[in-house]
């Protein structure tokens, strides 16, 4: 009872004050709206946050785990059997053969025409098959099966892969460029759909274990993708962003008129035009169509160098592109700061300037699309072992990269190029109409050149983006152009 | 064989956690005692099933006898401890100690399974403070003049905030400076002191008088934060900075309070972010592998990509135990150890375990709103908002809802001193309860009898002193 004295002493004093702190229920029910008020604040966070994985499974979470730097893929073989790659037209470009033994083995009934866009799933990965291995090891075969398999001890079916490689036209590219080396792209600008995708040299990828083993040790680039990943000086077809450049900072481009001569000198700079043809007098338009440098540099020489850098920077040069595979970055090398020197050669695809042929293609598509780039992409759809839709891909918009008025105005210079230009001789006689722009890159002071054809059919309202690029073409005699002439007719013989 | 029994447990451990989750909220509801009382029995059988299936399955993954040993004695010191303690608090409230009882064990199954040595080091430890916070509750009942230190623990929270400056001893784990090392013993002094920092503002909130006192109160908190940002411990400075702005919303009652902080707060961070840009590169970092961890998957977004790709391979259901690959993740088995739940355990089991922390988080409330003293009101709210936002930051990190903050989810996560101090927490919240259960009967008697001098007893709060009174 002691405790209870000196409690009660101390009480006496601190009566007024234990009153204060004890507070009565009413004012307690006050002081507790706080309490009330963050509670319902903390537990709206929480159901956002129990939304966002939600979400995140339902509609990211697929795409998402479909990445290389994913590490769970010898996990998911364990449980199933790879699906199959198939072109857009139902022919089947990688399966997977099981053996008597169990033994599972990738099969590429095509070999060397799908190399690179297929790709290879042994020592390392490469192509769709790097791409779409989640998508291949992911089952969703029918649950019955699924569960007597999982009760049998037997492999789910994995599902099948759709590209949108277009079997017939690959076929052709890859005849068309022959025994050269070189490159073919093509895009359905309206979506970014990728119909071709052919790099020569090739190689077999079923023989990719040995194939290893020996490019180590000998020089072959047999395994670089040219068309995603070679680095190629853009020679007249970059005429087309310095065009578009001039029309910005001119708006009387069509007043534009230059007089060649076959060859100048501009800021110390010697030019000379292909084969020192003389052009003339000639426009903007005709500039293009004949490809006449000494105009292109006059035009050059002329330009914002910061404003040109700001144009092939949103075209993606010194950017990443909006594409899932391996690539190389772009180079575009001129800023405020660059010497007048460097202008004539830059401005007519030569000087450091450097882009892959898929990067070519994305900037045509671009302009056949109303300003608008498509994102490319390789996978159409995941299907079932059984051909049951599981995901569809859609087209996904990039973003608008020049305003359509300057889409359509390029569009018609571009037609120049075919119609009476350097490409008129490949393209007379279609039944469609096509607008491009052809090039001669040389690449060493020998003057040896690629040659590079990028452009699009049916121009107003475009079909198909072709970029070819044929490497040492000054020695082997091939023409990009005409290489894109068979395609445009092998696409429009099937639609 | 091993495989069926595999995945047949992994449904049943998902379907137990479900019907675990549904009772937590269940039982909130205000139902008869001995239904209660059921109830709570039910959801330990749930407990116990969910844990005995996960062992079997690592077992028949691992084949090591030791795992069952290990099993063992979760068992025999779970069940001893949830005994004996509602033996001895009989005011003491089961669902706390169920549903953190189960929070350890999910942490021991998933450590086990990530890391078998740091399972062991957690279990040990968390065993001994099991121990030693069973007295708390002894403490706060016995002690209410913990209310009168507050100076007390501003100057030894601010001491123990800064000894990770002392050189020799704090050491740089992950780019922050936030934690000791004396010997082979580390902690985060950040966790103890987030307990005195509860203390230090309730206390301080009992003894002021007005505006001047706030501002006091304003600056040493200022100084807590600034410490813990010096440290480059952002996760610590956010749960301070939000324990702070709404333990003064308590006090104080006003509505602008809570605007104005988070306004404030936003501000600061913003001012702060653009003047120290440089000096606080990893900020930037962790902000840019928020935005898009995949295009910094190289560097910046790697762990937070990782985790992603957990949660996303494992799906709804998850792999069942050992079949995933959380190890692909850094720092799996303290920060990232949801990511590692999902993968293996499902996302199903990973939401429930969510809602779990939500109903802990409502209980607590319930108890903060019952009290009628304002100074362990306070107490119990700060600890409240303390959890909640750990759990918070930690999950949003993983998920990819907020940039990661580097907190551990508590109880769960591998961490001495988090464990460690979310048992406190526990046991100090625990304490309150069972001082308001005793205080309920008082007050009825208060009421009846309206005697001042029954007053005081309230205060001392223990129900056997209640009876001696009564009986006088």
């Amino acid at each position: 009872m002691s405790k209870k004295k000196t409690s009660a002493k101390v009480n006496t004093e601190m009566n007024f004050q234990e009153n204060n702190e004890n507070i009565d229920k009413k004012s307690n029910d006050q002081k507790n709206v706080p309490v009330l008020v963050i509670t319902y604040f903390v537990v709206v966070l929480f159901i956002a946050m129990l939304a966002n994985i939600i979400i995140f499974m339902v509609r990211d979470a697929d795409t998402a785990i479909a990445n290389s730097y994913n590490k769970r893929e010898n996990l998911y073989a364990e449980k199933v059997i790879k699906g199959s790659i198939i072109s857009s037209d139902g022919e089947i470009l990688a399966e997977t053969v099981v053996d008597s033994e169990g033994n599972e083995s990738r099969y590429y009934p095509y070999a060397n025409m799908f190399s690179h866009v297929v790709g290879y799933d042994s020592n390392g990965q490469s192509g769709l098959e790097m791409l779409s291995t989640y998508y291949l090891l992911t089952s969703n075969q029918n649950i019955v099966k699924q569960v007597y398999n999982a009760l049998t001890d037997k492999k789910n079916l994995g599902n099948n892969v759709v590209t949108t490689i277009d079997f017939n036209l690959q076929q052709t590219a890859y005849n068309a460029l022959g025994y050269n080396d070189g490159a073919v792209v093509v895009l359905e600008p309206s979506t970014g759909k990728m119909l071709v995708q052919v790099s020569k040299p090739d190689f077999d990828p079923n023989n990719i274990d040995a194939l290893i083993g020996e490019s180590e040790d000998s020089d072959s680039s047999y395994l670089l993708n040219r068309a995603t990943q070679g680095l190629y000086p853009p020679g007249s077809t970059f005429k087309i962003l310095t065009a578009m450049e001039y029309m910005r900072e001119h708006n009387d481009y069509q007043k534009y008129s230059y007089t060649c001569q076959g060859e100048d000198i501009f800021s110390g700079v010697g030019i000379h035009c292909y084969s020192y043809k003389v052009h003339g007098n000639i426009n903007l338009k005709d500039s293009l169509a004949y490809s006449c440098n000494t105009s292109f540099s006059n035009i050059g020489l002329s330009l914002d160098k910061a404003k040109y850098r700001q144009l092939c920077e949103d075209f993606l040069f010194n950017e990443d592109l909006p594409y899932d595979g391996y690539y190389s970055k772009s180079s575009f090398v001129i800023n405020a700061k660059s010497e007048a020197s460097s202008m004539p050669q830059t401005a007519i695809g030569q000087g450091d300037t450097l882009l892959t042929p898929l990067h070519n293609a994305m900037i045509m598509s671009t302009i056949a699309n109303g300003g608008v780039l498509m994102k490319p992409y390789l996978i159409d759809r995941i299907e079932t072992c059984d051909g049951n839709m599981v995901k569809k891909f859609k087209p996904d918009t990039y973003g608008k990269i020049i305003s359509a008025g300057e889409a359509e105005t390029m569009c018609e210079l571009l037609t120049g190029v075919t119609e009476y230009g350097t490409a008129s001789d490949y393209f007379y006689g279609t039944s469609y109409t096509v607008a491009g722009k052809t090039g001669t890159a040389e690449f060493n002071e020998a003057g040896d050149s690629h040659s590079w054809f990028v452009g699009f059919s049916n121009v107003d309202n475009p079909d198909i983006v072709v970029c070819v690029l044929v490497e040492n073409a000054s020695s082997t005699g091939a023409s990009a152009s005409y290489i894109a002439r068979q395609i445009f007719d092998a696409y429009y013989a099937n639609h | 064989m091993v495989r069926i029994i595999t995945e047949v447990s992994k449904y049943l451990i998902i379907f137990f956690m479900v019907l675990y989750t549904i009772k937590c909220f269940t039982v909130l509801k205000p139902v008869k005692e001995k239904k209660k009382r059921r109830a709570l029995n039910v959801q330990i059988f749930y407990v116990f099933m969910i844990h005995f299936l996960c062992y079997l399955t690592m077992y028949l993954h691992y084949k090591t006898v030791d795992i069952i040993i290990f099993y063992i004695l979760q068992m025999i010191i779970s069940i001893l401890y949830m005994v004996s303690y509602h033996a001895i608090y009989k005011k003491s409230s089961r669902l706390i100690t169920n549903n953190m009882s189960f929070l350890l064990l999910i942490g021991y199954v998933m450590l086990t399974r990530l890391d078998f040595d740091m399972a062991k080091k957690q279990f040990l430890f968390a065993s001994i403070m099991l121990g030693i916070t069973a007295f708390i509750p002894l403490f706060i009942v016995k002690c209410p003049k913990i209310k009168n230190w507050n100076v007390f623990y501003a100057i030894f929270g601010i001491c123990l905030l800064i000894t990770v400056f002392i050189p020799g001893i704090g050491v740089e784990i992950y780019g922050s400076y936030n934690w000791i090392q004396i010997g082979s013993f580390s902690m985060q002094p950040m966790e103890i002191v987030k307990i005195i920092f509860v203390f230090f503002l309730a206390s301080s909130f009992e003894k002021s008088k007005g505006f001047a006192d706030m501002i006091k109160i304003s600056i040493v908190s200022g100084i807590f934060m600034l410490i813990l940002v010096l440290e480059k411990d952002l996760g610590g400075a956010v749960i301070f900075f939000m324990v702070f702005v709404m333990m003064v919303y308590l006090a104080t009652g006003k509505h602008s309070i809570l605007i104005g902080g988070v306004v404030a707060g936003s501000l600061l961070v913003a001012v702060g972010y653009i003047l120290f840009k440089d000096k606080f590169s990893h900020v930037t970092t962790r902000i840019n592998a928020w935005i898009d961890p995949f295009a910094y998957i190289d560097g910046d977004g790697y762990q937070v990509s990782q985790s992603l790709f957990a949660i996303g391979s494992g799906g709804f259901d998850g792999t069942g135990l050992c079949q995933g690959l959380p190890t692909s993740i850094p720092v799996v088995s303290s920060d990232f150890i949801f990511a590692a739940i999902c993968e293996e355990l499902g996302v199903i089991f990973g939401l429930c375990l969510l809602l779990m922390y939500i109903s802990c988080f409502i209980y607590f409330i319930n108890i903060s709103m019952k009290i009628r003293n304002t100074f362990y009101k306070n107490v119990a709210f700060g600890f409240t908002i303390c959890f909640i936002f750990q759990v918070f930051l930690n999950v949003g990190g993983v998920t990819k809802f907020i940039p990661s903050t580097g907190v551990t989810l508590p109880l769960v996560s591998y961490g001495v001193s988090s464990v460690v101090s979310t048992l406190v927490i526990f046991a100090i919240i625990q304490g309150i309860c069972v001082l308001e259960n005793s205080d309920i009967n008082k007050n009825n008697n208060i009421e009846r009898s309206y005697n001042k001098n029954n007053v005081k007893e309230k205060n001392i709060g223990k129900s056997k002193y209640r009876d001696e009174f009564s009986g006088e």
